[in-house]
């Protein structure tokens, strides 16, 4: 298979750098015609770069990129569409606005004497449609697809264009089991049409019965590649991680067996976008105790951020019971949240997090403009205790929080949430965008916390995080909680084929179709 | 599908008729208001459907519609654009300087004639769709500052042009004027007013723009998903810079029009009228937010407006309480619009039920 005219494209020595990080570092990645070229990695491996680079979104500093013995110069995503290369992008771009037929001709309209030739671009549109089996009606408006058919919409784009190289980010993170299956059969034909695939997920079931060529990314570097046979998942997961197997033996000592955040059959309805049919939240049921850490595992769109949302009063509309301390805790708004004593870190720091503009002492204080009657003095005494307490690296509460590290930024909004002394502490994605050393100093905070009473609730996409920092796991994957396991079962194959889901042999093998 | 199937599904469909009713009735709201206030004022005063007052309404509609069809492609990529009035008052302005100035060339005054203050009264203004362009889509200025800026600065530009006085008797003879010139918003083709021709032909050309060509797809992708538009290599920037030239260009028609119907130009023409053109697209259905809406609505929206201010006068509405109303309508109509948004998203489980169904 490494015959050189079985290589379609070729990514040579790619390094990209930016302020402070080098996302890519002296990548090779070969692409094979006419297979499924399987790219993994953890969040933050440089999977996302390497694709906004190849389908000419993203410059690279230093590499070349070859298709067909040929250098491509990939300036703009036109570029790269020229060159037939064409992506689905993790999240969606469809136009909301525009109707089936005219997304798929969107920058690229079929034009005679200057006007838009519909007739030709239904046609296409349809016969693009077909093939991936779902001929939607042309005039339909993609507001009112659901978020499967949006995906389709997207390859129906690239399929349109005669591309001949797909690129797919992730295609099933917001996709039900059936939506999948037919994508996977869409797949099959694609292939069987000549069209070469790069598939990201982090869906090992998937990766297995999907994947000919495996390639594994990790801090911006390939880390190992393989072909359909050697790739097992314990090859997946170790390579991913880079570190042997290993089950955590070692025990934090949880104090209390109280129970601190009682859940019982949490659902919440469709998203709001009402994109699937199914619930997001479907019968969740959990309990946190005094002083433990509690880790949600998941891929991306399994209902994670969902289900921390709803817990800290952002998303009322669910139905179920939730009890802080053995109390009812009626949750319609982040300040009945608050009173109950539940707090949340989000996800997104720049985006729900921090306020830019304001101090670090301003940003701390801003959860307790509850509090009537606060002195400055007082204020300043308050902040600087959380600040000593949390050991956030500042010489001056004063300066702008955007002064401070990614790791300390996170402490600051660590400090916001303690500042009105809750209970359940809830954190999603605790160490996002966050150094390996930053990390394990909010490691060592969270768990100087737990030790003080605090119960703890974080999610996580990193395996190594999950089974780092929790006392107990639980596993989540399409807005339901699937397995929960202990310090001893917390193993990265465990966690990682809990999270993703298998599917069984399908009834098309595609294998059948390729040759 | 059998018999029975049918049934049933006539039977869904009844259930929601009510819903479906109400939400075709909100898409439709801005025709619906021009029916009643066509009503409304065909009673209460027996001179509204005289050919003089038509005459007269048709007039203002026609300067409503052109400001707003230019404009509504600025607001359809998600911008806006402040600077209209100021612009076609300096339109108008720079007509009437060469028209009673001429131009000098060589130390001695020359006259053009009426092409060519049309031409340079057109080209001033795309001058200033230009500028309102390249600050938008190159130098990332919010739209709403950059044509803030424009506004000011084109105002302020007619004034100094005029030195804040009124070009008058435009329609003299040459060549201190034209009566060429004042037929452009004087006369009359078919019995119908010049400038309402004009404003049909603008609708339709904009209309096909919009709907038929790359371009129109382009404004409305743009309005809709900016990324995603880029990721489809759309030219975001080209895109939008042409949407102020096309709403900058259309506000230079209009100053020329008011020029030649008064056969005068006025610094202070046009005052305003920026926000009767966002009135007008607002009342039409399209979205501030960009995307959604249509030409066709901006030229209904500048019909309500234009009807429903000069029936007022025609009542003998106070001053005053005309701008009460023409404020409840506007609230009204943008409330309505969320109305709409909300009643369609709670319709969507049907919709896409259909959807499977076919």
């Amino acid at each position: 298979m490494s015959n050189a005219s079985d290589i379609l494209l070729e990514a040579r020595n790619i390094t990209k750098r930016y302020p402070g990080q080098l996302a890519l570092d002296d990548v090779t990645f070969r692409v094979y015609r006419g297979r499924v070229n399987v790219l993994i990695g953890e969040n933050g491996a440089g999977k996302s770069t390497l694709m906004r680079i190849l389908c000419g979104a993203e410059s690279h500093d230093e590499g070349e990129i070859w298709m067909d013995a040929q250098l491509l110069t990939l300036g703009s995503p036109r570029a790269a569409a020229a060159h037939g290369i064409a992506i689905v992008h993790q999240e969606l771009s469809v136009f909301a606005n525009l109707d089936v037929s005219e997304n798929i001709f969107a920058g690229r309209e079929m034009v005679s004497m200057g006007m838009v030739n519909r007739r030709a671009e239904d046609e296409r549109s349809l016969s693009a449609l077909t093939r991936l089996r779902k001929p939607l009606e042309a005039s339909t408006l993609a507001s009112e697809l659901s978020l499967g058919c949006r995906q389709v919409l997207e390859i129906a784009r690239a399929l349109a264009h005669q591309s001949r190289l797909l690129i797919l980010d992730e295609p099933t993170s917001a996709l039900s089991q059936a939506e999948a299956e037919t994508l996977f059969e869409a797949i099959g034909d694609l292939l069987a049409a000549g069209l070469t695939i790069i598939y990201i997920s982090h869906r090992l079931g998937e990766l297995m019965r999907l994947g000919d060529a495996f390639t594994v990314l990790r801090s911006g570097k390939v880390v190992g590649t393989a072909m359909r046979g050697e790739a097992t998942r314990e090859w997946i997961v170790t390579t991913m991680s880079g570190r042997p197997m290993h089950v955590k033996t070692e025990r934090r000592r949880v104090a209390d067996a109280t129970r601190m955040l009682e859940v019982r059959d949490l659902t919440v309805g469709r998203g709001l976008d009402g994109g699937s049919a199914e619930p997001v939240l479907d019968r969740i049921s959990l309990s946190v105790c005094r002083g433990e850490i509690v880790g949600i595992f998941g891929l991306l769109g399994a209902g994670r951020t969902e289900l921390l949302e709803t817990l800290a009063g952002s998303a009322p509309g669910f139905t179920g019971d939730i009890a802080v301390d053995g109390h009812r805790a009626r949750l319609r708004s982040v300040s009945d949240a608050m009173d109950a004593g539940i707090a949340l870190v989000p996800e997104d720091r720049q985006r729900d997090g921090l306020v830019p503009e304001l101090s670090v002492r301003e940003n701390i204080v801003l959860a307790l403009q509850g509090e009537r009657w606060l002195s400055r003095t007082k204020e300043t005494e308050r902040v600087m205790e959380l600040v000593r307490k949390l050991r956030i690296e500042v010489r001056d509460i004063e300066l702008p929080v955007t002064a401070l590290s990614g790791g300390n930024q996170q402490k600051v909004l660590l400090a916001r949430c303690l500042a009105r002394k809750p209970r359940v502490l809830l954190l999603d994605e605790p160490t996002r965008g966050v150094d390996a050393n930053a990390k394990a100093e909010i490691y060592r905070v969270l768990r100087e916390l737990a030790d003080e009473g605090l119960s703890v609730l974080f999610t996580s996409s990193e395996i190594e995080e999950t089974e780092e920092l929790a006392d107990r796991a639980l596993v989540m994957r399409e807005g339901r909680i699937v397995a929960e396991l202990g310090p001893g079962e917390m193993t990265d194959v465990a966690l990682m084929n809990a999270a993703s889901h298998d599917v069984a042999a399908s009834r098309i093998d595609r294998r059948m179709l390729t040759t | 599908m059998n018999a029975s199937g049918a049934k049933l599904l006539a039977k869904g469909r009844l259930a929601q008729s009510p819903a479906r009713l109400v939400l075709i009735a909100l898409r439709m709201r801005a025709l619906l208001v021009l029916i009643a206030l066509v009503v409304v004022f065909t009673i209460l005063s027996p001179d509204f459907l005289t050919a003089n007052n038509l005459s007269i309404l048709s007039k203002h509609i026609a300067v409503y519609s052109i400001l707003a069809i230019g404009m509504t492609f600025v607001v359809l990529t998600g911008g806006i654009d402040l600077s209209v009035g100021s612009v076609a008052g300096l339109s108008g302005i720079v007509a009437g300087y060469v028209l009673t100035h001429g131009i000098m060339i060589g130390g001695i005054a020359r006259y053009p004639g009426v092409a060519a203050a049309i031409v340079a009264a057109l080209t001033v203004s795309l001058v200033a769709g230009a500028v309102n362009g390249w600050l938008v889509s190159r130098a990332a200025v919010a739209p709403f500052i950059a044509t803030l800026g424009s506004l000011y600065i084109a105002r302020g530009a007619a004034l100094l042009f005029s030195n804040g006085k009124t070009f008058p008797g435009l329609g003299a003879d040459s060549p201190h004027g034209s009566r060429f010139f004042t037929m452009l918003g004087q006369s009359f083709l078919l019995r119908l007013p010049l400038p309402v021709w004009i404003a049909l032909a603008l609708f339709a050309i904009a209309a096909t723009i919009a709907a038929k060509t790359p371009f129109g797809r382009h404004v409305y992708a743009v309005g809709g998903n900016e990324r995603a538009a880029r990721l489809s290599g759309v030219r975001v920037p080209r895109v939008k810079f042409i949407a102020y030239l096309v709403s900058a260009l259309a506000a230079g028609i209009v100053g020329l029009l008011i020029a030649s119907e008064l056969e005068s130009a006025h610094p202070a023409t046009g005052e305003s009228f920026e926000l009767t053109a966002i009135a007008a697209i607002v009342l039409g259905g399209t979205s501030l937010m960009g995307g959604r809406g249509s030409v066709s609505g901006s030229l209904l929206g500048a019909c309500v407006i234009g009807i429903l201010a000069d029936g007022m006068v025609m009542l003998g509405v106070s001053e005053f309480w005309q701008m009460v109303v023409k404020g409840v309508v506007i609230v009204l109509a943008v409330a309505g619009d969320q109305l709409q948004t909300r009643l369609q998203a709670k319709l969507l489980p049907f919709l896409l039920r259909s959807n499977a169904e076919a």
